[in-house]
């Protein structure tokens, strides 16, 4: 029920912001897929440094800031959008690797992953 | 305190530069909207598509396959040269050339835009570390 | 909010570069100060774990986190090197075709000299670690090279560490050598350099990231690295050399890894043990 809630909220979230209109199915389907990325050792194994409060997250690390009030903290999701693509931008020091900028993940991975973290 | 006055404008001043060069304003779009969005730059409008993504969009034939490839291995080894060679990118170069053997042009072109885009990142990396590795060292 | 960071930043880097100038080490080699930057890593681990006792890095993570300690110290009740040492001392001691053997090529017939490598060589310009010079050894006796990073030449180079434990490492840069000084340095920059395509250096986990998870992984403090070396990794089930490890980080950063024993992983090894100046020997060691 809660994860119901979550991605109508997410999903009315997205009608505002998002520039084409999406339907509830595209929307579960991006942030499946954001999931998938955030979790995927191979593709960005986001959670070997943040913590999510997501049931599925098992072992999360703790090199990077938890993902909480990721809205209240970015206001502007393309400039959370830019900080996944390029941390290294405000950080030159940052362990975070630039997941758009090294092509680690496809654009359309990192946009589905905006949409997965946003939620939380 | 003239010496923090100093260090502040060394400081800052790169930043307020960079933020006009093309590269700059390139990279800010492209890392905020993504492929195929559209930013103007003095003037003029450009699309967030970097250089490798335009020439991968070729037509599809072997000619341009195999050219794409030949430039990607040629960058590869410019990274290689400055020792910043990519874990992936011989691969993604060999993946690239056995869909090019196969007849699928369109994956070869795709692949070596890759293989391009990492070995020139590589490149760029091998720069920009030589003018930051010196903020990590504790004093 | 931009002009905010930049500001941040900037005095961020302000406050660094008024350090540097006190701590009077840099990056080039007219600048560069080995002894100011060990003090100086000595004093970024000291505050960042103050219960933690600067002796006590050569036992890696174990320093610094009391939860896999104890899981460690439990390990090494029955180290997992054990039999790899005796093995190593039965190859030690084993004569080449030629009737001369490992002790013939080193210090001391090789015993307890571990803490002296890496080292300068003048004459060849370089710096020889001892891996090197057991192959070295090796070959000037008829013998073919042992590959670098397993099976027996990890297992003398643990048998030669064993007969060291306790030594304390003194690595030295020949004062007013500026080719050492260039090695040194060589091997400063490669550290703390970001490289690969997920844009690492070994600083970003051995040093910020250090005792901080990665997924339930906990990287190392730098100091006190090349000390337990070789190690018996959980991860490998089996003993590998410090250039091995070199060699699998590198690539963990996307990296395509440079050799073992390259000019630069040497360089490397010379800068870390240096910077372990004043811990002991006490490899072979264990680890996750």
């Amino acid at each position: 029920m809660r994860k119901l809630t979550t991605s109508m909220c997410a999903a009315g979230l997205l009608a505002l912001i998002a520039t084409a209109p999406a339907s509830a199915a595209t929307v579960d389907d991006v942030i499946a897929e954001g999931k998938a990325v955030y979790m995927g050792k191979s593709r960005g194994n986001c959670i070997s440094c943040h913590q999510i409060n997501d049931p599925d997250a098992n072992l999360p690390g703790n090199q990077g800031p938890p993902m909480v009030a990721m809205a209240q903290r970015f206001p502007d999701k393309r400039l959370l959008r830019a900080q996944i693509w390029d941390a290294s931008k405000t950080n030159p020091i940052t362990i975070m690797p630039p997941l758009g900028k090294h092509w680690i993940l496809s654009e359309e991975e990192i946009d589905a992953v905006v949409e997965y973290i946003y939620q939380f | 305190m003239k010496k923090l006055i100093t260090m502040m404008a060394i400081v800052l001043l790169p930043n307020v530069a960079m933020a006009e060069t093309y590269d700059e304003v390139f990279e800010m779009n492209r890392a905020m909207y993504g492929k195929g969005h559209t930013f103007s730059w003095e003037g003029k409008e450009y699309s967030t598509n970097h250089p490798e993504e335009i020439e991968a969009s070729v037509e599809a034939t072997k000619e341009n396959a195999d050219a794409l490839i030949a430039k990607a291995k040629a960058e590869n080894e410019a990274a290689a040269k400055v020792g910043f060679e990519w874990k992936l990118t011989k691969g993604i170069i060999k993946d690239a050339e056995a869909a090019s053997a196969e007849g699928d042009y369109s994956k070869a072109l795709t692949l070596a835009a890759q293989a391009k885009y990492h070995a020139r990142l590589g490149v760029q990396q091998q720069i920009d570390a030589e003018k930051n590795w010196h903020l990590s060292v504790p004093q | 909010m931009r002009i905010i960071k930049n500001l941040t930043i900037g005095m961020s880097l302000i406050m660094g570069s008024q350090l540097v100038a006190a701590a009077g080490s840099g990056t080039t080699l007219d600048t560069v100060n080995p002894e100011a930057d060990r003090m100086a890593l000595r004093s970024y681990y000291q505050s960042r774990f103050p219960d933690s006792e600067l002796s006590d890095y050569v036992n890696g993570i174990y320093a610094v986190d009391a939860d896999s300690r104890s899981q460690w110290e439990e390990l090494e009740e029955f180290p997992p090197y054990e039999f790899d040492v005796e093995e190593g001392e039965r190859l030690f001691n084993t004569p080449f075709a030629n009737g001369k053997g490992y002790a013939d090529c080193f210090e001391n017939g090789g015993i307890g000299i571990r803490q002296n490598f890496p080292y300068w060589n003048k004459e060849q310009g370089t710096v020889k670690t001892l891996e090197q010079e057991i192959n070295e050894c090796r070959e000037n006796n008829g013998e073919a090279p042992l590959k670098w990073g397993k099976g027996a030449i990890a297992k003398v180079s643990a048998y030669m560490a064993w007969t060291s434990r306790g030594k304390v490492f003194d690595i030295k840069i020949p004062e007013g050598d500026k080719e050492a000084l260039a090695a040194y340095l060589d091997g400063k920059e490669f550290f703390y350099t970001k490289r690969g395509q997920l844009n690492l250096s070994c600083s970003n986990c051995h040093l910020q990231g250090s005792n901080i998870r990665i997924r339930a992984d906990l990287a190392g403090p730098a100091l006190g690295h090349p000390s337990h070396f070789p190690v018996f990794r959980s991860k490998w089930g089996e003993l590998g050399t410090l250039h091995r490890r070199y060699k699998g980080c590198h690539q963990d950063s996307r990296s395509k890894p440079l050799d073992m024993q390259s000019t630069t992983f040497r360089n490397l090894e010379f800068f870390q043990t240096y910077m372990s100046n004043g811990l002991v020997v006490n490899g072979p060691g264990s680890r996750k």
